[in-house]
């Protein structure tokens, strides 16, 4: 199903670390040209849009959360109180359960799409009819909204949804339960419907670190004899080993950016159970009006999604050097 | 046996995946007053156009659709433009310290979206921007600029300096370098970078529910989380059939251009 993306991608090996050279081929061989394009500012007014657009919407915006973190403010009045929502954070209860979900849902999503997608990835790899046709149905929920997904869980989840029935249909009738209505299974069953539109993603990736990995290397492998298990083990997986950081670095961050699915599904309840950083920044900042307080949690979510996505992220840098 | 369990194990995720769905489109078919309250597991009725219609009419869907392909249309399109402009003066013209710029803009895709939004909220109440297609308009641009920004400056990387140096020779202008050679030649790296932008902003959720509140400015996940939040009074059937009509444009997308869509996701993996 990915052969556009396969076949560009089938010659070139994933290599485990790239960086994307910061000095251009134009910029090395700028020296004589850079009169003719129009003197060493001719970028700037291309550039302007775009860091006019971002730099008043995204990075003011970000710095002034910053800033607004150290004052008490409830949207009329402000006052500065220096590191105490800091120091509230880490006494509210709310927060150490918001924390503990997020880390459930950063666990539950490197536990379940990352491994089915990889187990669905190796399985589907050179099957000969179906296995395209497969990858399509697993990756189709990835082009349908958190927010939609969510409609239709809530539809299985549900007391008298989906899965109680079939639950129950199978003599499991103990196992029926308000999926949603009770901590922890509420952020568990969140977890199944984001692994339903999430692993598609990670089958498309690890299908095109499959598709990588050069065949000599499989034969090679097979002339000594291994298979199964142990060619799984010894060969595939850390031939695969580049791609895992990519599909692990984008789990982590989507699994710490997650909102649309909880806002809808739970909104973050019953009585803020199942909120995540994400969920308790929105309703501490948009429905409490504890402004300063949301944007510390923002801030600690930031803080968060930036320090475990470095090792993903250092792959896309330019060179730190400049 | 290793062929076997292999076939069995597809198989089993193949019907796993797609249950959720068959389950979608059934119970969008049943009439809302024929719903029991459980399940249906077989086609009851065909009333999938009169859910359809309730879910656009009453449950304005109708209105935030309208609003979210406008938005995702003229927001994808201007970020690709301006991403590429800005993709152009960083790597082809000359332009101090382009790495600096590069961060800047590209800064605007790691952190998650709470951490714009209690500013954002206050700044749009003292300019008059809440509540407003323009406001919301604004915010989706500048929000997709910097990953279609990301994409789009590494495909300009790989091509040939050689190309702007002859089109300088035969005495062409910068802009009409970047309009005649540059962004032809990147046809289906932009084409991507639109489709990626497209699809973020026609599934966003966060943003339309924190900046706008009236049923003609809001975009249309919000529109289907309030239908989805009056769930038993609208009718399940009804929220389904909403559901499915909000996923259809990213679906076809997703369908038509299978190639350019994955590949505005892989990029970041190669």
């Amino acid at each position: 199903m990915t052969d556009t993306v396969g076949t560009a991608e089938a010659a070139k090996p994933v290599r485990v670390r790239r960086r994307i050279p910061v000095r251009s081929p134009h910029q090395a061989s700028r020296g004589t040209s850079t009169g003719r394009m129009g003197g060493p500012f001719a970028g700037i007014p291309w550039a302007l849009p775009a860091l006019a657009l971002v730099g008043v919407l995204l990075v003011y915006p970000f710095l002034r959360s910053i800033y607004g973190s150290f004052f008490e403010d409830n949207g009329f009045t402000s006052s500065f109180t220096g590191i105490d929502n800091y120091t509230r954070l880490a006494e509210d209860p709310i927060f150490g359960r918001s924390l503990l979900n997020t880390f459930m849902w950063v666990a539950g999503t490197l536990l379940l799409p990352v491994v089915a997608g990889l187990a669905i990835a190796v399985a589907t790899h050179r099957m000969r009819r179906f296995g395209g046709l497969a990858q399509l149905v697993i990756v189709l929920p990835f082009a349908i909204s958190g927010a939609a997904t969510a409609s239709l869980w809530r539809f299985m989840l549900t007391t008298d949804g989906a899965v109680n029935q079939v639950l129950r249909g199978i003599g499991l009738d103990s196992w029926a339960q308000g999926w949603l209505l009770e901590w922890p299974q509420n952020t568990i069953s969140m977890i199944v419907a984001s692994t339903w539109q999430a692993t598609g993603l990670n089958v498309v990736l690890f299908a095109i670190g499959l598709r990588a990995i050069p065949r000599e290397t499989i034969e090679a492998a097979e002339l000594d004899g291994a298979t199964g298990w142990r060619m799984f083990r010894h060969i595939t997986l850390p031939q695969l080993r580049a791609v895992t950081v990519v599909v692990v670095g984008m789990a982590i961050v989507n699994s710490l950016k997650a909102f649309d699915m909880i806002w809808v599904l739970t909104q973050g309840g019953p009585s803020r159970s199942s909120e995540t950083l994400a969920l308790t920044m929105y309703r501490e900042a948009f429905r409490l009006f504890h402004v300063g307080y949301g944007s510390a949690v923002a801030l600690v979510l930031s803080v968060i999604v930036v320090a475990s996505s470095w090792l993903y992220l250092r792959r896309q840098m330019p060179g730190a050097k400049d | 046996m290793g062929r076997h369990m292999r076939n069995l194990f597809v198989a089993g995720c193949v019907l796993l995946w797609l249950l959720p769905l068959y389950i979608l489109i059934v119970n969008s078919l049943t009439p809302p007053e024929e719903f029991t309250g459980s399940v249906d597991w077989t086609p009851q009725g065909f009333a999938f156009f009169d859910n359809v219609k309730a879910a656009w009419t009453d449950a304005g869907i109708g209105d935030g659709f309208a609003s979210s392909m406008l938005y995702a249309v003229v927001c994808g399109g201007v970020a690709v433009v301006v991403a590429a402009m800005a993709a152009f003066a960083v790597i082809v013209l000359p332009i101090p310290r382009p790495a600096l710029w590069f961060w800047v803009i590209f800064s605007g895709t790691l952190f998650p979206l709470q951490m714009f939004l209690a500013p954002l909220f206050g700044m749009y109440a003292d300019a008059n921007l809440y509540d407003t297609r323009l406001g919301l308009m604004l915010v989706y641009a500048a929000w997709a600029i910097p990953f279609a920004f990301f994409l789009i400056r590494n495909q300009m990387t790989t091509m040939p300096p050689e190309i702007t140096e002859a089109a300088m020779l035969d005495g062409a202008s910068m802009r009409r370098i970047f309009w005649r050679i540059h962004v032809p030649l990147m046809r289906s790296g932009l084409g991507a970078a639109f489709i990626f932008q497209f699809t973020a902003v026609w599934n966003d959720l966060l943003f339309g529910i924190t900046l706008s509140r009236s049923p003609e400015v809001q975009p249309v996940m919000a529109a289907l989380n309030s239908l989805t939040q009056a769930y038993s009074t609208a009718g399940p059937p009804v929220v389904l059939a909403g559901a499915f009509i909000v996923s259809l444009p990213t679906l076809l997308v997703f369908l038509v251009f299978r190639g350019l869509f994955l590949r505005g996701i892989t990029a970041s993996a190669r």
